[in-house]
């Protein structure tokens, strides 16, 4: 599903965010990537999301060449992408609901379809009875599970999580976890950046290690 | 909840694989259905939702409303104004008239048919003759001096036509004032266009004055709405970058912000309008008065149905613009973070 094939990606300031790395995702496959700060995993994120664009090598998600793609087929790409961010990145003059439901918006939904999948998205991160509050109304542990539920509404077929559990307590970080292993059962490709090595051991998934912009282990984190 | 993204399948446009799968349309013609139906819901929400933010900031929204309005009305009021001393000085034309004096021999046959030579000038869309008895009439009654008329041996005042231009042009007037010199049996012609032209300079004048105040408020109205939509846009940030990175077109990011500037256009042209039709009216109370002192029923013509419908047209347009100039200057600035 996801080919990086000798990516690079150097910024204009010389600093180099990835040393040809080459790695192969399959579909619906629950991966790690982690590292310390600046080792990369964040630039693999964005390099994914098409905020940047890789300066040697090909990256392909879905047979699409993200190096080579048009600034008009973005926001498409992103459709098919959901993203959790650290922060939630939530909007605070608006419900729950409407948080949830604001990648339907886009689509263009019919207000059936958005109330039906809203409530599901809500369902599978146990929200569904807060849906009417504001998210300033949550604890943190919720408002990231709103920013999870707004992940998946759109039913994406990859979703990247940027330090999901950064803000978290180890109990929190853990429940939040259960959910992404729940959306990966489902059949969603799930990519989550993160240096809580101590959370991703528990796990037993493919964790992928970067150090200074290289790939430096890839296998089950033990 | 599944992933449904088909994995290599090169070259197919993401979006639109989503949205089969959203709708699971098997037939093309439903899928164009569905698609403009999408596209529909997405204008209507986002023009709701311009509308609310409007309405949920009354004070804010009805000043910057205020402010196009203003802007817009001062250079259509001063048009109306114009185009009204334009009309009044079209019925002042007719005093523009040219006296064409006959000499004193001249019989009043010879003058008649000079008048039926006249009539059918193409340049002159009026003729009168006046005779001499009718002259030394008029005269004795105007001037007051009756009796001391009646006292004179024989008229002194010779017969004349009266001769109202088509246009007042001073180089087609002074090419008709000299074929009328070159007529036989007449002894003078007078013309007075100096107030005319003086009047028909100042309409110049005041024409082009309207049309660069125009530019100026045009611009000055731009920059409020742009400025406007700047600040909603930067009170929006997160939400812009979200929209972004869940996939929102630029499209989708600018169109509630260009239906903002279109509804600001809306309410400022709206309130325009009253403002004008408030004006007109305020002045007319004063105007008819003058007016009446002058045995004249002159007043001011207000603002037409079509000239109300433009402005509102005109200001709708220039709030979409300024929207659109700010949000595409914004807009790439916001890239998700």
């Amino acid at each position: 599903m996801i080919r990086f094939d000798r990516v690079a990606k150097r910024y204009a300031n010389g600093h180099v965010g990835l040393h040809e790395l080459s790695v192969h995702v399959r579909r619906g496959e629950f991966l790690f990537v982690t590292g310390h700060s600046g080792a990369g995993k964040s630039t693999m994120m964005r390099l994914l999301l098409a905020m940047e664009r890789p300066t040697a090598g090909k990256l392909l998600l879905a047979g699409q060449d993200l190096g080579k793609i048009r600034n008009s087929q973005i926001p498409f790409l992103r459709r098919q992408i959901g993203v959790v961010f650290q922060n939630h990145q939530l909007l605070f003059d608006r419900s729950v609901f409407e948080n949830v439901a604001l990648p339907l918006h886009i689509l263009g939904l019919s207000r059936e379809e958005i109330n039906a999948r809203v409530s599901l998205a809500l369902e599978r991160v146990s929200l569904r009875d807060k849906a009417m509050q504001p998210p300033s109304d949550l604890s943190t542990g919720q408002q990231q599970r709103v920013g999870i539920a707004r992940a998946i509404v759109h039913q994406p077929a990859l979703l990247l999580a940027d330090e999901p559990t950064g803000n978290l307590d180890p109990k929190l970080a853990a429940e939040i976890m259960a959910v992404f292993e729940d959306i990966n059962r489902l059949g969603t490709t799930v990519i989550i950046a993160s240096h809580d090595l101590a959370l991703i051991a528990r796990m037993r998934h493919r964790m992928l290690t970067l150090q200074r912009g290289r790939l430096i282990a890839d296998g089950e984190a033990v | 909840m599944s992933a449904q993204l088909t994995p290599d399948q090169p070259g197919k446009r993401i979006g639109a694989t989503e949205r089969h799968r959203v709708d699971s349309p098997p037939v093309e013609a439903t899928e164009a259905r569905v698609q403009l139906q999408a596209w529909l819901n997405s204008h209507r929400a986002s023009f709701l939702d311009s509308a609310w933010r409007i309405v949920r900031q009354p004070f804010g929204s009805f000043f910057t409303c205020l402010v196009i309005a203003v802007a817009l009305s001062l250079p259509m009021g001063l048009t109306l104004l114009l185009n009204n001393l334009n009309q009044l000085g079209a019925s002042w034309q007719q005093a523009a008239q040219i006296s064409v004096f006959f000499e004193l021999k001249t019989t009043d046959r010879q003058a008649q048919a000079l008048l039926a030579d006249l009539q059918s000038h193409e340049g002159i869309a009026e003729v009168q003759w006046i005779s001499r008895e009718q002259a030394l009439q008029d005269f004795s009654s105007f001037s007051g001096l009756g009796q001391v008329l009646q006292e004179l041996p024989d008229n002194p005042l010779p017969s004349s036509l009266l001769i109202t231009p088509l246009q007042i042009d001073p180089d087609g007037l002074q090419e008709l004032v000299h074929s009328l010199e070159n007529m036989p049996h007449v002894q003078q012609v007078q013309l007075d266009l100096q107030w005319v032209e003086r009047l028909a300079a100042m309409l110049r004048l005041g024409e082009r004055f309207i049309f660069a105040l125009t530019l100026v408020l045009i611009a000055a109205l731009l920059l409020v709405v742009g400025n406007t939509i700047r600040l909603h846009i930067e009170n929006r940030r997160t939400e812009i970058e979200v929209i972004k990175l869940v996939g929102g077109t630029d499209g989708y990011v600018r169109r509630p912000f260009l239906y903002m500037g279109a509804l600001y256009g809306v309410g400022g042209g709206c309130l325009a309008w009253l403002l004008l039709v408030w004006g007109f009216a305020w002045l007319n109370q004063s105007v008819t008065e003058l007016a009446s002192l002058y045995a004249s029923d002159f007043r001011l013509a207000g603002v037409s149905l079509d000239d109300g419908f433009s402005l509102l047209i005109g200001a709708v347009l220039l709030g979409y613009i300024g929207a659109w100039l700010a949000v595409a200057r914004h807009l790439r600035e916001l890239l998700p973070s």
